[in-house]
């Protein structure tokens, strides 16, 4: 008895321990953006009871925001809708037509998968220079519009989907636009929430193709403007602090709503057994 | 059979299309550029061959971007894998708060780097937590703070890293624990196994398909790595890693797309040759099996 209460209190400060050290540095942002600007950032101060809104709002007034979070969230729903529609389409064709280019299809996106990603820095960075696409919305989007891992993703859901239910459609004389998309793409529901997620989590948190191909202020993604706030302005951490939580809170409610389809998005292709 | 066919090709239409202009393309595209002396703001190139790639070999800045990704690479990987098994296996059986514990650990992996980064710089700096911490361990502690110091600026952000992804491999060993039957562990038991020997004879051999693919995806994260970087010293204070590399020398101040082209396909002929010996040995296992 007393050995057993020994282990599970053993078990329970080791756990302690380590989710102070993995949520420490996220709790301490969440503490300084609400610290008055110019205030002391000891251990007394991130204790004592002083909370202020104000770094939010002059963020919004004087570093642009607005804008910020207006370019990452329009940006993120365009890739993502586009990513849940196009993902969809190239799944659908892989694994409901008997088609020999399928072999080339499917080669081009496991190569993509293979291929990393810093290849295309150089080139995709004179490709937007050249064609005028730099520094505008749609090199922020373009580019990523279907991703090969979304495409997979689907495609290995439609497989485990049986077609019965679109055959019988096909005999009621349901034309093939109003069977795939219809029929087949609400039944994807599951696998396309899961890819929703994914793709719009790797948009916001995106950083180097943003800050690559874009200059301008108008088009900088939250991401961007952060990093550029710490290397050239003078900006101070409380602000920098509340303008990181801004980047933060829209994933954090996600993650607390969809937890499910999260980790099942991440395990999906690492266990196949 | 004509109908199908032309609905197959409209379906697959934009993901041939992004292929073809952001993949194959860029792929091709930097291939030839490594091959000139092209700089954004000079007109006309000439061909030079291999010369980009002698000069890599020569260039300093760039053995060191090498030698630091490799530090990464190496460094990172078993603290990362290791620690996020202990974890995983932590959380593994039932008790009360166990999905508290699980998302808390998971909560940095979905953050976004540059927020990590910015906190850590603070963190790191003089006078900073960390430093506070090391001090009262009683630590050797760089007077500038960790990243304006040679010897601890990269170390401080692998371990930043390590810190980074050990939730989200800690979910994949999850899945992979599942998955191991337990009537394996019930018969282990009856045949007298204490919990060392059936974590060494159960657990680890069957975890292995698990650990390797997060090995080969970690490492191909890890070679890659940027942000952070950029984000906390800017190459400063040895820190600089072959993306840095590719960036600074081509979007930077000179320019040189041709060089870094060179010094991009360097780093993917490196990446490559790695997942094809971790890809036969995975092969190789599974045969002996």
């Amino acid at each position: 008895m007393v050995a057993r209460v020994l282990k599970r209190s053993a078990h329970y400060s080791v756990l302690g321990l380590i989710l102070v050290v993995m949520v420490f540095p996220l709790l301490w942002m969440f503490r300084v953006a609400l610290l008055p600007s110019g205030s002391s950032l000891s251990l007394s101060s991130l204790f004592a009871g002083v909370i202020t809104l104000a770094n939010f709002s002059d963020l919004f007034q004087f570093n642009r925001m607005g804008l910020f979070l207006f370019n990452s969230i329009f940006v993120g729903l365009v890739v993502t809708l586009s990513n849940i529609l196009f993902c969809f389409m190239v799944a659908y064709a892989l694994s409901r037509y008997r088609m020999i280019a399928n072999k080339i299809v499917f080669g081009s996106i496991v190569g993509v998968l293979m291929i990393p990603a810093h290849i295309i820095i150089i080139p995709l960075y004179l490709i937007c220079l050249k064609s005028g696409i730099y520094d505008s919305y749609f090199a922020l989007i373009l580019p990523w519009l279907v991703n090969p891992i979304g495409v997979f993703l689907v495609k290995q859901y439609l497989e485990s989907l049986p077609p019965t239910l679109e055959e019988a459609a096909r005999v009621d004389g349901a034309s093939e636009m109003t069977i795939i998309f219809r029929i087949v793409m609400p039944l994807c529901k599951p696998a396309l929430s899961v890819l929703a997620i994914q793709v719009f989590f790797t948009n916001w948190n995106s950083f180097m193709f943003p800050y690559i191909l874009t200059q301008s202020e108008s088009v900088r993604t939250l991401p961007v403007a952060l990093a550029l706030f710490q290397g050239h302005q003078a900006i101070d951490w409380q602000h920098l602090m509340a303008g990181s939580t801004l980047a933060v809170i829209p994933i954090l409610l996600i993650f607390l709503i969809m937890q499910r389809q999260i980790v099942s998005g991440i395990t999906a292709g690492a266990v196949k057994q | 059979m004509l109908q199908s066919r032309l609905n197959w090709f409209w379906l697959t239409l934009p993901w041939l299309f992004i292929f073809g202009l952001f993949w194959l393309f860029p792929v091709v595209y930097s291939l030839l550029l490594g091959f000139t002396n092209y700089r954004l703001l000079e007109s006309g190139f000439d061909w030079i061959g291999l010369a980009n790639y002698g000069r890599l070999i020569a260039d300093p800045l760039f053995i060191s971007s090498l030698k630091n990704t490799a530090i990464f690479v190496v460094g990172t990987i078993p603290a990362t894998t290791v620690l996020s098994l202990i974890m995983a296996l932590l959380v593994n059986r039932k008790f009360k708060g166990r999905a508290i514990f699980r998302s808390g650990f998971f909560l940095p992996s979905i953050t976004s780097m540059v927020v990590i980064a910015l906190i850590f710089t603070n963190l790191l700096q003089r006078g900073g937590y960390v430093a506070l911490l090391t001090e009262m361990i009683g630590l050797n502690t760089p007077e500038n703070g960790f990243l304006l110091d040679s010897s601890t600026a990269l170390l401080s952000i692998m371990a930043m890293d390590v810190w980074m992804s050990v939730g989200y491999y800690m979910l994949i060993f999850l899945a992979g624990l599942k998955a191991i039957p337990e009537e394996l562990y019930e018969a282990a038991e009856i045949s007298g196994a204490g919990p060392f020997r059936k974590f060494f004879s159960i657990t680890l051999p069957l975890l292995r398909p698990v650990m390797l693919f997060i090995v080969v995806v970690n490492s191909i994260k890890s070679f890659q790595v940027f942000v952070e970087i950029f984000v906390m010293t800017s190459g400063k204070f040895d820190t600089s890693t072959m993306v840095y590399f590719i960036y600074s020398t081509g979007l930077t101040t000179h320019f040189d797309l041709g060089y870094a082209s060179a010094a991009a396909y360097t780093l993917f002929l490196i990446i490559l040759a790695f997942s094809l010996v971790q890809f036969f040995l995975i092969r190789r296992k599974e045969a002996i099996w």
